[in-house]
Protein backbone atom coordinates (compact mmCIF):
# COMPACT_ATOMS: atom_id res chain seq x y z
CA UNK A 1 0.00 0.00 0.00
CA UNK A 2 1.35 3.40 -0.76
CA UNK A 3 1.27 5.36 2.45
CA UNK A 4 2.93 8.82 0.96
CA UNK A 5 2.57 10.04 -2.79
CA UNK A 6 3.81 13.02 -4.42
CA UNK A 7 3.39 14.11 -7.85
CA UNK A 8 4.83 16.46 -9.93
CA UNK A 9 5.09 18.89 -6.78
CA UNK A 10 6.44 22.54 -7.18
CA UNK A 11 7.56 25.01 -3.83
CA UNK A 12 9.03 28.19 -4.33
CA UNK A 13 10.37 31.07 -2.26
CA UNK A 14 10.04 33.89 -4.21
CA UNK A 15 12.49 33.94 -6.68
CA UNK A 16 14.50 30.45 -5.23
CA UNK A 17 12.76 26.84 -5.98
CA UNK A 18 13.00 24.61 -3.26
CA UNK A 19 11.00 21.62 -4.62
CA UNK A 20 11.11 21.47 -8.42
CA UNK A 21 8.80 18.66 -9.96
CA UNK A 22 9.23 16.08 -7.61
CA UNK A 23 7.48 12.91 -7.83
CA UNK A 24 7.53 10.44 -4.73
CA UNK A 25 5.97 7.14 -3.68
CA UNK A 26 6.51 5.85 0.02
CA UNK A 27 5.56 2.14 0.40
CA UNK A 28 4.15 0.67 3.71
CA UNK A 29 6.96 -0.64 5.86
CA UNK A 30 9.38 1.53 3.69
CA UNK A 31 12.35 2.85 5.00
CA UNK A 32 13.14 5.72 2.65
CA UNK A 33 16.85 7.13 3.38
CA UNK A 34 16.30 10.91 2.04
CA UNK A 35 19.68 11.73 1.40
CA UNK A 36 20.85 15.48 0.62
CA UNK A 37 23.70 18.30 1.35
CA UNK A 38 22.13 21.53 3.05
CA UNK A 39 19.38 23.67 1.60
CA UNK A 40 18.68 20.91 -1.29
CA UNK A 41 15.17 20.45 -0.06
CA UNK A 42 14.64 18.00 2.31
CA UNK A 43 13.23 19.92 5.05
CA UNK A 44 10.43 21.53 2.76
CA UNK A 45 10.06 18.43 0.99
CA UNK A 46 8.58 17.33 5.26
CA UNK A 47 7.07 20.62 5.65
CA UNK A 48 5.02 19.77 1.94
CA UNK A 49 4.09 16.46 2.69
CA UNK A 50 2.84 17.19 6.56
CA UNK A 51 0.86 20.20 4.80
CA UNK A 52 2.67 23.02 6.75
CA UNK A 53 3.86 24.22 3.70
CA UNK A 54 1.36 25.05 0.75
CA UNK A 55 2.80 23.65 -2.75
CA UNK A 56 2.12 25.72 -5.61
CA UNK A 57 1.50 22.70 -8.33
CA UNK A 58 1.15 19.10 -8.24
CA UNK A 59 -0.48 16.65 -5.90
CA UNK A 60 0.11 15.13 -2.40
CA UNK A 61 -1.47 11.80 -1.55
CA UNK A 62 -1.52 10.62 2.39
CA UNK A 63 -3.11 6.49 3.05
CA UNK A 64 -4.90 6.86 -0.18
CA UNK A 65 -6.65 10.28 0.43
CA UNK A 66 -5.87 13.23 -2.13
CA UNK A 67 -9.02 15.32 -1.50
CA UNK A 68 -7.86 16.20 2.19
CA UNK A 69 -4.65 14.85 3.01
CA UNK A 70 -3.69 16.76 5.91
CA UNK A 71 -6.69 16.39 7.95
CA UNK A 72 -6.59 15.16 11.23
CA UNK A 73 -7.31 11.89 10.98
CA UNK A 74 -4.44 11.76 8.92
CA UNK A 75 -2.13 13.78 10.92
CA UNK A 76 -3.38 11.59 13.74
CA UNK A 77 -1.53 8.45 11.71
CA UNK A 78 1.70 10.31 11.31
CA UNK A 79 4.33 10.90 13.67
CA UNK A 80 7.23 14.02 13.18
CA UNK A 81 10.79 14.24 14.73
CA UNK A 82 11.61 17.59 13.68
CA UNK A 83 15.60 18.17 12.87
CA UNK A 84 15.71 20.94 15.77
CA UNK A 85 14.66 19.83 19.59
CA UNK A 86 11.04 20.58 19.96
CA UNK A 87 10.23 19.84 23.38
CA UNK A 88 8.76 21.89 25.60
CA UNK A 89 11.60 22.86 28.90
CA UNK A 90 9.19 23.75 32.02
CA UNK A 91 8.04 20.30 31.61
CA UNK A 92 9.42 16.84 32.62
CA UNK A 93 10.24 14.06 30.08
CA UNK A 94 6.88 12.50 31.03
CA UNK A 95 5.36 15.39 30.94
CA UNK A 96 6.00 16.23 27.71
CA UNK A 97 5.38 13.02 26.07
CA UNK A 98 1.64 13.17 28.34
CA UNK A 99 1.56 16.72 26.69
CA UNK A 100 1.47 15.00 22.96
CA UNK A 101 0.06 11.93 23.88
CA UNK A 102 -3.40 13.66 24.90
CA UNK A 103 -3.11 15.51 21.23
CA UNK A 104 -3.09 12.31 20.10
CA UNK A 105 -6.27 11.28 21.85
CA UNK A 106 -5.21 8.85 24.15
CA UNK A 107 -6.71 9.06 27.63
CA UNK A 108 -6.29 7.31 30.92
CA UNK A 109 -4.20 4.19 31.28
CA UNK A 110 -3.75 3.87 27.93
CA UNK A 111 -2.16 7.06 27.22
CA UNK A 112 -0.07 6.06 30.52
CA UNK A 113 0.81 3.19 28.96
CA UNK A 114 2.17 4.66 26.36
CA UNK A 115 3.86 7.33 27.46
CA UNK A 116 5.78 4.75 30.28
CA UNK A 117 6.45 2.51 26.72
CA UNK A 118 7.43 5.54 24.51
CA UNK A 119 10.02 6.82 27.61
CA UNK A 120 11.15 2.90 28.01
CA UNK A 121 11.92 2.29 23.88
CA UNK A 122 14.11 5.47 23.51
CA UNK A 123 16.51 4.23 26.59
CA UNK A 124 14.47 6.55 29.00
CA UNK A 125 12.36 4.63 31.52
CA UNK A 126 14.14 5.88 34.18
CA UNK A 127 14.43 9.89 33.38
CA UNK A 128 10.77 10.65 33.10
CA UNK A 129 10.90 12.61 35.93
CA UNK A 130 13.77 14.70 34.98
CA UNK A 131 13.81 18.22 33.06
CA UNK A 132 15.18 18.09 29.20
CA UNK A 133 17.17 21.19 30.50
CA UNK A 134 19.01 18.16 32.93
CA UNK A 135 19.23 16.53 29.76
CA UNK A 136 22.57 16.02 27.59
CA UNK A 137 21.98 16.14 24.07
CA UNK A 138 21.70 13.14 23.00
CA UNK A 139 18.91 12.08 25.74
CA UNK A 140 17.25 15.09 24.62
CA UNK A 141 17.43 13.77 20.53
CA UNK A 142 15.62 10.65 22.07
CA UNK A 143 12.91 12.69 24.17
CA UNK A 144 12.79 14.70 20.80
CA UNK A 145 11.42 11.07 19.21
CA UNK A 146 9.93 9.78 21.72
CA UNK A 147 7.36 12.67 21.31
CA UNK A 148 6.55 11.76 17.72
CA UNK A 149 6.00 8.00 19.16
CA UNK A 150 3.55 7.76 21.70
CA UNK A 151 0.45 7.31 19.49
CA UNK A 152 2.37 4.66 17.61
CA UNK A 153 2.24 6.40 13.87
CA UNK A 154 1.98 4.27 10.93
CA UNK A 155 4.23 6.57 9.03
CA UNK A 156 6.68 8.80 10.64
CA UNK A 157 9.01 10.93 9.43
CA UNK A 158 12.50 11.79 10.94
CA UNK A 159 14.04 14.92 9.62
CA UNK A 160 18.02 14.60 10.75
CA UNK A 161 17.00 13.20 14.13
CA UNK A 162 21.18 12.76 14.42
CA UNK A 163 22.47 16.14 13.77
CA UNK A 164 24.87 17.36 16.78
CA UNK A 165 24.90 14.11 18.66
CA UNK A 166 27.56 11.62 19.92
CA UNK A 167 28.44 8.12 17.93
CA UNK A 168 26.97 6.41 21.12
CA UNK A 169 23.63 8.04 20.70
CA UNK A 170 23.51 7.89 17.23
CA UNK A 171 23.78 4.96 17.22
CA UNK A 172 21.16 4.12 19.75
CA UNK A 173 18.69 5.81 17.40
CA UNK A 174 19.58 3.90 14.65
CA UNK A 175 18.57 0.68 16.33
CA UNK A 176 15.53 2.59 17.40
CA UNK A 177 14.50 3.22 14.04
CA UNK A 178 14.92 -0.02 13.11
CA UNK A 179 12.58 -1.43 15.91
CA UNK A 180 10.02 0.93 14.81
CA UNK A 181 10.34 -0.65 11.14
CA UNK A 182 9.94 -4.04 12.53
CA UNK A 183 7.08 -3.29 14.67
CA UNK A 184 5.49 -1.91 11.28
CA UNK A 185 6.10 1.72 10.64
CA UNK A 186 7.06 3.35 7.90
CA UNK A 187 9.35 5.65 7.66
CA UNK A 188 10.62 8.84 5.57
CA UNK A 189 14.69 9.52 7.17
CA UNK A 190 16.47 12.92 6.08
CA UNK A 191 19.88 12.94 6.86
CA UNK A 192 23.08 13.98 5.14
CA UNK A 193 25.07 11.46 6.39
CA UNK A 194 25.57 8.84 4.28
CA UNK A 195 26.44 6.08 6.93
CA UNK A 196 23.48 6.42 8.72
CA UNK A 197 21.31 5.82 4.94
CA UNK A 198 23.30 2.97 4.30
CA UNK A 199 22.30 1.45 7.90
CA UNK A 200 19.14 1.40 8.28
CA UNK A 201 17.45 2.78 4.44
CA UNK A 202 15.14 -0.06 2.78
CA UNK A 203 15.57 2.33 -0.27
CA UNK A 204 17.46 5.76 -0.86
CA UNK A 205 15.90 8.50 -2.71
CA UNK A 206 18.82 11.51 -3.24
CA UNK A 207 17.79 15.19 -3.43
CA UNK A 208 19.94 18.19 -4.70
CA UNK A 209 18.47 21.56 -5.20
CA UNK A 210 14.69 21.02 -5.15
CA UNK A 211 15.13 17.69 -7.13
CA UNK A 212 15.37 14.12 -6.30
CA UNK A 213 17.83 12.93 -8.98
CA UNK A 214 18.38 9.20 -8.36
CA UNK A 215 16.43 6.51 -6.24
CA UNK A 216 16.66 3.23 -5.35
CA UNK A 217 18.44 0.65 -2.47
CA UNK A 218 21.68 1.08 -1.91
CA UNK A 219 23.43 -1.73 -3.76
CA UNK A 220 21.53 -0.29 -6.82
CA UNK A 221 22.99 2.95 -6.41
CA UNK A 222 26.44 1.83 -5.36
CA UNK A 223 26.51 -0.38 -8.65
CA UNK A 224 25.71 3.02 -11.18
CA UNK A 225 29.38 4.08 -9.70
CA UNK A 226 31.03 0.27 -10.12
CA UNK A 227 33.04 1.27 -13.38
CA UNK A 228 34.34 4.23 -11.48
CA UNK A 229 37.34 4.40 -9.05
CA UNK A 230 37.54 7.11 -6.97
CA UNK A 231 41.42 8.63 -5.68
CA UNK A 232 41.74 10.92 -2.78
CA UNK A 233 44.88 13.21 -2.80
CA UNK A 234 46.18 15.22 0.29
CA UNK A 235 47.67 18.21 -0.87
CA UNK A 236 50.02 20.91 0.89
CA UNK A 237 48.47 24.12 -0.90
CA UNK A 238 44.96 23.70 -1.96
CA UNK A 239 44.26 27.08 -4.07
CA UNK A 240 46.78 25.95 -6.34
CA UNK A 241 45.33 22.72 -7.59
CA UNK A 242 44.69 23.06 -11.35
CA UNK A 243 41.32 22.04 -11.36
CA UNK A 244 40.18 22.55 -14.59
CA UNK A 245 43.32 20.72 -16.30
CA UNK A 246 43.02 17.73 -14.09
CA UNK A 247 38.98 17.35 -15.62
CA UNK A 248 40.64 17.44 -19.08
CA UNK A 249 42.54 14.01 -18.21
CA UNK A 250 40.73 10.91 -20.10
CA UNK A 251 38.75 9.04 -17.99
CA UNK A 252 38.22 11.73 -15.26
CA UNK A 253 34.77 12.32 -14.64
CA UNK A 254 34.54 14.74 -11.53
CA UNK A 255 37.11 16.72 -9.59
CA UNK A 256 36.15 18.12 -6.10
CA UNK A 257 38.49 20.02 -4.34
CA UNK A 258 37.41 19.92 -0.32
CA UNK A 259 40.07 21.62 2.37
CA UNK A 260 43.25 20.23 1.08
CA UNK A 261 42.12 16.92 -0.47
CA UNK A 262 41.19 16.54 -3.96
CA UNK A 263 38.76 13.56 -4.92
CA UNK A 264 38.97 12.50 -8.09
CA UNK A 265 35.98 9.80 -9.80
CA UNK A 266 37.76 8.00 -13.24
CA UNK A 267 36.87 5.76 -15.29
CA UNK A 268 37.71 2.01 -13.98
CA UNK A 269 41.30 1.00 -16.25
CA UNK A 270 41.76 4.39 -17.28
CA UNK A 271 45.65 4.25 -16.15
CA UNK A 272 45.77 7.85 -15.39
CA UNK A 273 46.71 7.92 -11.74
CA UNK A 274 50.37 8.72 -13.21
CA UNK A 275 49.09 11.88 -14.78
CA UNK A 276 47.10 12.90 -12.40
CA UNK A 277 49.71 13.09 -10.20
CA UNK A 278 52.48 14.46 -12.58
CA UNK A 279 50.44 16.95 -13.02
CA UNK A 280 49.18 17.95 -9.10
CA UNK A 281 53.05 18.00 -8.35
CA UNK A 282 53.64 20.35 -10.48
CA UNK A 283 51.60 22.88 -8.88
CA UNK A 284 51.47 21.61 -4.85
CA UNK A 285 52.76 18.93 -2.77
CA UNK A 286 51.03 15.45 -1.99
CA UNK A 287 51.05 14.42 1.32
CA UNK A 288 49.34 11.25 0.56
CA UNK A 289 47.11 8.78 -1.87
CA UNK A 290 44.44 6.92 -0.71
CA UNK A 291 42.11 4.89 -3.44
CA UNK A 292 38.77 3.87 -1.90
CA UNK A 293 35.88 1.22 -3.65
CA UNK A 294 32.63 3.63 -4.40
CA UNK A 295 30.24 4.01 -2.17
CA UNK A 296 26.97 5.87 -1.33
CA UNK A 297 28.97 9.25 -1.35
CA UNK A 298 30.36 8.76 -4.28
CA UNK A 299 27.38 8.36 -6.15
CA UNK A 300 26.16 11.63 -4.60
CA UNK A 301 29.59 12.96 -5.65
CA UNK A 302 29.34 11.99 -8.91
CA UNK A 303 25.51 12.82 -9.55
CA UNK A 304 26.12 16.38 -8.09
CA UNK A 305 29.75 17.13 -8.50
CA UNK A 306 29.05 17.87 -4.33
CA UNK A 307 30.24 16.18 -1.44
CA UNK A 308 27.20 15.27 0.73
CA UNK A 309 28.71 17.80 4.08
CA UNK A 310 31.09 19.76 4.59
CA UNK A 311 34.44 19.05 5.88
CA UNK A 312 33.56 21.22 9.02
CA UNK A 313 30.26 19.01 9.73
CA UNK A 314 31.94 15.54 10.11
CA UNK B 1 -11.65 19.36 21.57
CA UNK B 2 -8.29 18.02 21.81
CA UNK B 3 -6.80 20.86 23.13
CA UNK B 4 -8.57 20.93 26.17
CA UNK B 5 -5.94 18.29 27.12
CA UNK B 6 -2.92 20.65 26.67
CA UNK B 7 -4.63 23.29 29.14
CA UNK B 8 -2.92 21.39 31.95
CA UNK B 9 0.48 21.67 30.50
CA UNK B 10 0.52 25.21 29.50
CA UNK B 11 -0.52 26.01 33.07
CA UNK B 12 2.47 24.45 34.36
CA UNK B 13 4.81 25.60 32.07
CA UNK B 14 3.26 29.04 33.70
CA UNK B 15 3.69 28.09 36.65
CA UNK B 16 7.17 27.12 36.00
CA UNK B 17 9.03 29.95 34.54
CA UNK B 18 10.33 31.28 37.73
CA UNK B 19 11.42 34.56 35.69
CA UNK B 20 7.92 35.92 35.43
CA UNK B 21 7.04 34.70 38.87
CA UNK B 22 9.77 36.69 39.80
CA UNK B 23 8.61 40.03 38.36
CA UNK B 24 4.95 39.43 38.50
CA UNK B 25 4.56 38.26 41.98
CA UNK B 26 7.73 38.73 44.14
CA UNK B 27 8.98 42.10 42.86
CA UNK B 28 5.10 44.14 43.83
CA UNK B 29 5.33 41.89 46.86
CA UNK B 30 8.32 43.64 47.75
CA UNK B 31 7.74 46.97 46.52
CA UNK B 32 3.80 47.08 48.02
CA UNK B 33 5.71 45.97 51.61
CA UNK B 34 8.90 48.13 51.52
CA UNK B 35 5.71 51.00 50.40
CA UNK B 36 3.60 50.01 53.00
CA UNK B 37 5.78 50.75 56.02
CA UNK B 38 6.95 54.24 54.60
CA UNK B 39 3.22 55.32 54.05
CA UNK B 40 2.38 53.69 57.60
CA UNK B 41 0.11 56.39 59.26
CA UNK B 42 -0.30 59.11 56.24
CA UNK B 43 -3.42 59.53 54.83
CA UNK B 44 -4.87 60.59 51.58
CA UNK B 45 -6.67 64.78 51.39
CA UNK B 46 -9.92 62.10 51.70
CA UNK B 47 -8.83 60.24 54.78
CA UNK B 48 -7.92 57.04 52.69
CA UNK B 49 -4.60 55.48 53.83
CA UNK B 50 -1.89 55.99 51.24
CA UNK B 51 -0.70 52.52 52.29
CA UNK B 52 -3.93 50.74 50.18
CA UNK B 53 -3.93 53.57 47.47
CA UNK B 54 -0.45 52.35 47.06
CA UNK B 55 -1.07 48.84 47.24
CA UNK B 56 -3.84 49.13 44.69
CA UNK B 57 -2.06 51.18 42.24
CA UNK B 58 0.85 48.44 42.22
CA UNK B 59 -1.28 45.69 41.63
CA UNK B 60 -3.07 47.59 38.77
CA UNK B 61 0.79 48.87 37.14
CA UNK B 62 2.13 45.20 37.19
CA UNK B 63 -1.01 44.13 35.64
CA UNK B 64 0.55 46.15 32.40
CA UNK B 65 3.20 43.77 32.02
CA UNK B 66 0.81 40.04 32.57
CA UNK B 67 1.14 39.47 28.83
CA UNK B 68 4.58 38.71 28.67
CA UNK B 69 4.02 35.51 29.35
CA UNK B 70 1.28 35.02 26.83
CA UNK B 71 3.68 36.60 24.30
CA UNK B 72 6.68 34.09 25.38
CA UNK B 73 4.60 30.92 24.95
CA UNK B 74 2.69 31.52 21.69
CA UNK B 75 5.76 32.99 20.75
CA UNK B 76 7.72 30.17 21.35
CA UNK B 77 4.85 27.41 20.20
CA UNK B 78 4.13 29.35 17.19
CA UNK B 79 6.66 31.23 15.56
CA UNK B 80 10.05 29.34 16.13
CA UNK B 81 11.40 25.70 15.70
CA UNK B 82 8.66 24.24 17.54
CA UNK B 83 6.22 25.44 14.92
CA UNK B 84 6.46 22.54 12.77
CA UNK B 85 5.77 19.96 15.44
CA UNK B 86 2.65 22.26 16.61
CA UNK B 87 1.40 22.20 13.91
CA UNK B 88 1.87 18.78 13.02
CA UNK B 89 -0.14 17.91 15.63
CA UNK B 90 -3.71 16.88 14.90
CA UNK B 91 -5.36 19.90 16.73
CA UNK B 92 -6.74 23.22 15.65
CA UNK B 93 -3.85 25.35 15.97
CA UNK B 94 -6.02 29.28 16.56
CA UNK B 95 -7.73 26.93 19.16
CA UNK B 96 -4.59 26.43 20.80
CA UNK B 97 -3.20 30.34 20.79
CA UNK B 98 -6.86 31.14 22.21
CA UNK B 99 -6.07 28.24 25.17
CA UNK B 100 -2.96 30.21 25.91
CA UNK B 101 -4.57 33.59 25.82
CA UNK B 102 -6.71 32.22 28.45
CA UNK B 103 -4.68 30.30 30.84
CA UNK B 104 -2.40 33.34 30.59
CA UNK B 105 -5.37 35.81 31.65
CA UNK B 106 -6.62 33.51 34.55
CA UNK B 107 -2.89 33.28 35.54
CA UNK B 108 -2.40 37.24 35.50
CA UNK B 109 -5.65 37.95 37.56
CA UNK B 110 -4.68 34.88 39.90
CA UNK B 111 -1.55 36.69 40.64
CA UNK B 112 -3.28 40.04 41.38
CA UNK B 113 -5.57 37.88 43.87
CA UNK B 114 -2.48 36.63 45.39
CA UNK B 115 -1.56 40.21 45.83
CA UNK B 116 -4.49 41.77 47.30
CA UNK B 117 -4.66 38.77 49.83
CA UNK B 118 -1.22 38.67 50.66
CA UNK B 119 -1.82 43.28 50.90
CA UNK B 120 -4.98 42.45 52.89
CA UNK B 121 -3.58 39.73 55.41
CA UNK B 122 -0.16 40.63 56.08
CA UNK B 123 -0.54 44.55 55.48
CA UNK B 124 -3.89 45.22 56.48
CA UNK B 125 -4.87 47.44 52.82
CA UNK B 126 -8.18 47.02 53.12
CA UNK B 127 -9.77 46.58 49.96
CA UNK B 128 -13.09 48.11 49.11
CA UNK B 129 -15.30 45.78 46.75
CA UNK B 130 -13.33 42.58 45.96
CA UNK B 131 -15.27 41.97 43.11
CA UNK B 132 -15.31 45.09 41.34
CA UNK B 133 -11.47 45.20 42.10
CA UNK B 134 -11.02 41.84 40.41
CA UNK B 135 -12.47 42.81 37.50
CA UNK B 136 -10.91 45.92 36.75
CA UNK B 137 -7.67 43.20 37.14
CA UNK B 138 -9.04 41.41 34.47
CA UNK B 139 -9.92 43.40 32.30
CA UNK B 140 -6.10 44.92 32.80
CA UNK B 141 -4.64 41.81 32.33
CA UNK B 142 -6.88 40.72 28.96
CA UNK B 143 -5.66 44.45 27.78
CA UNK B 144 -2.02 43.66 28.42
CA UNK B 145 -2.06 39.85 27.14
CA UNK B 146 -3.88 41.77 23.60
CA UNK B 147 -1.40 44.73 23.32
CA UNK B 148 1.69 42.03 23.47
CA UNK B 149 0.24 40.05 21.24
CA UNK B 150 -0.31 42.61 18.62
CA UNK B 151 2.99 43.68 19.39
CA UNK B 152 4.02 40.13 18.22
CA UNK B 153 2.15 39.58 15.61
CA UNK B 154 3.16 42.81 13.59
CA UNK B 155 6.87 43.15 14.11
CA UNK B 156 9.46 40.66 12.62
CA UNK B 157 11.53 40.20 15.44
CA UNK B 158 10.14 38.81 18.78
CA UNK B 159 12.85 40.88 20.92
CA UNK B 160 11.37 44.28 19.24
CA UNK B 161 8.28 43.03 20.56
CA UNK B 162 9.38 42.20 23.86
CA UNK B 163 10.75 45.99 24.12
CA UNK B 164 7.50 47.51 22.85
CA UNK B 165 5.45 45.69 25.78
CA UNK B 166 7.98 47.35 28.04
CA UNK B 167 7.14 50.79 26.55
CA UNK B 168 3.78 49.96 26.66
CA UNK B 169 3.84 48.77 30.80
CA UNK B 170 6.42 51.59 31.54
CA UNK B 171 5.07 54.12 29.24
CA UNK B 172 1.63 54.15 31.03
CA UNK B 173 3.01 54.17 34.04
CA UNK B 174 5.16 57.57 33.32
CA UNK B 175 2.04 59.02 31.39
CA UNK B 176 0.25 58.09 34.65
CA UNK B 177 2.44 60.69 36.45
CA UNK B 178 3.74 58.41 39.17
CA UNK B 179 7.61 58.83 38.25
CA UNK B 180 7.08 62.78 37.60
CA UNK B 181 3.77 65.05 37.01
CA UNK B 182 2.84 65.54 33.00
CA UNK B 183 2.33 68.76 31.90
CA UNK B 184 -0.89 70.71 32.70
CA UNK B 185 -2.54 71.21 28.84
CA UNK B 186 -5.91 69.72 27.14
CA UNK B 187 -4.10 66.58 25.41
CA UNK B 188 -2.51 65.28 28.71
CA UNK B 189 -5.53 65.96 31.02
CA UNK B 190 -7.74 64.02 28.45
CA UNK B 191 -5.33 61.65 27.96
CA UNK B 192 -4.93 60.86 31.15
CA UNK B 193 -8.59 60.36 31.79
CA UNK B 194 -9.56 58.13 28.62
CA UNK B 195 -6.49 57.34 27.31
CA UNK B 196 -4.17 55.75 29.63
CA UNK B 197 -5.63 52.07 31.00
CA UNK B 198 -3.30 52.74 34.26
CA UNK B 199 -5.56 55.57 35.32
CA UNK B 200 -8.61 54.17 34.17
CA UNK B 201 -8.65 51.26 36.03
CA UNK B 202 -7.20 52.72 39.10
CA UNK B 203 -10.08 56.05 38.73
CA UNK B 204 -12.45 52.87 37.87
CA UNK B 205 -11.76 51.15 41.42
CA UNK B 206 -11.64 54.50 42.99
CA UNK B 207 -15.23 55.42 42.02
CA UNK B 208 -16.43 52.33 42.80
CA UNK B 209 -15.01 52.60 46.51
CA UNK B 210 -16.88 56.04 46.60
CA UNK B 211 -20.08 54.21 44.99
CA UNK B 212 -20.22 56.89 42.00
CA UNK B 213 -21.45 53.46 40.35
CA UNK B 214 -21.79 55.18 37.11
CA UNK B 215 -18.44 56.97 37.31
CA UNK B 216 -16.97 53.30 37.66
CA UNK B 217 -18.72 51.52 34.78
CA UNK B 218 -18.37 54.21 32.41
CA UNK B 219 -14.05 54.25 33.15
CA UNK B 220 -14.11 50.40 33.24
CA UNK B 221 -16.54 50.35 29.49
CA UNK B 222 -13.66 52.20 28.27
CA UNK B 223 -11.14 49.90 29.07
CA UNK B 224 -13.49 47.22 27.70
CA UNK B 225 -14.24 49.29 24.76
CA UNK B 226 -10.68 49.07 24.25
CA UNK B 227 -10.41 45.20 24.77
CA UNK B 228 -13.11 44.18 21.95
CA UNK B 229 -11.92 46.83 19.34
CA UNK B 230 -7.57 46.03 19.84
CA UNK B 231 -8.98 42.22 19.95
CA UNK B 232 -10.19 42.41 16.78
CA UNK B 233 -7.01 44.28 15.36
CA UNK B 234 -5.11 41.04 17.03
CA UNK B 235 -7.50 38.93 15.45
CA UNK B 236 -6.66 40.41 12.16
CA UNK B 237 -2.80 40.73 12.30
CA UNK B 238 -2.49 37.07 13.99
CA UNK B 239 -4.70 35.63 11.06
CA UNK B 240 -2.22 37.19 8.48
CA UNK B 241 0.75 36.02 10.67
CA UNK B 242 -0.18 32.35 11.58
CA UNK B 243 -1.99 31.49 8.22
Amino acid sequence: MTIASMQGVVKRYSSDIALDYVDLDIQEGEIIGLLGPNGAGKTTLIQTLTGMTPFERGKVELFGQSKNPFSIQNKERMGLVTQEITVFEELTARENLHFFAGVYGLKGEEKKRRVEEALEFVGLGDKGAKMPTKFSGGMKRRLNIACALTHQPRFLIMDEPTVGIDPQSRNYILETVKKLRENGTTILYTTHYMEEVQAIATRVVIMDQGQIIKEGTVEELIKTVQHEEKMKIDVTDADSVPINDLEKIAGVKKVVLSGSQITIISAVGSGNLDRILTLVKEYTGVLGIQADKPNLEDVFLTLTGKQLRDKGEE
Amino acid sequence: MRVLSTIKFTVLRMVRNYIVLLLLLVVPILLITFFSYILSGVTTETGVPLRDENAMQMVLVFQLFGGSIVMYMIYNDLFTENKMRIYSLPFNQTMYAFSIMLCGAVYSILLGVILMVYAQLVLGVVWGNWVWTIYIISLMAILSIIVCLIFTFSVKKYKIAERLSEVYGVGFVLLAGFFFPMPENAFFDFFGTYGNPLTLSIGAVHEMDQSNLGEAWFQANILLGAIIILFMVMLILGRRRMG
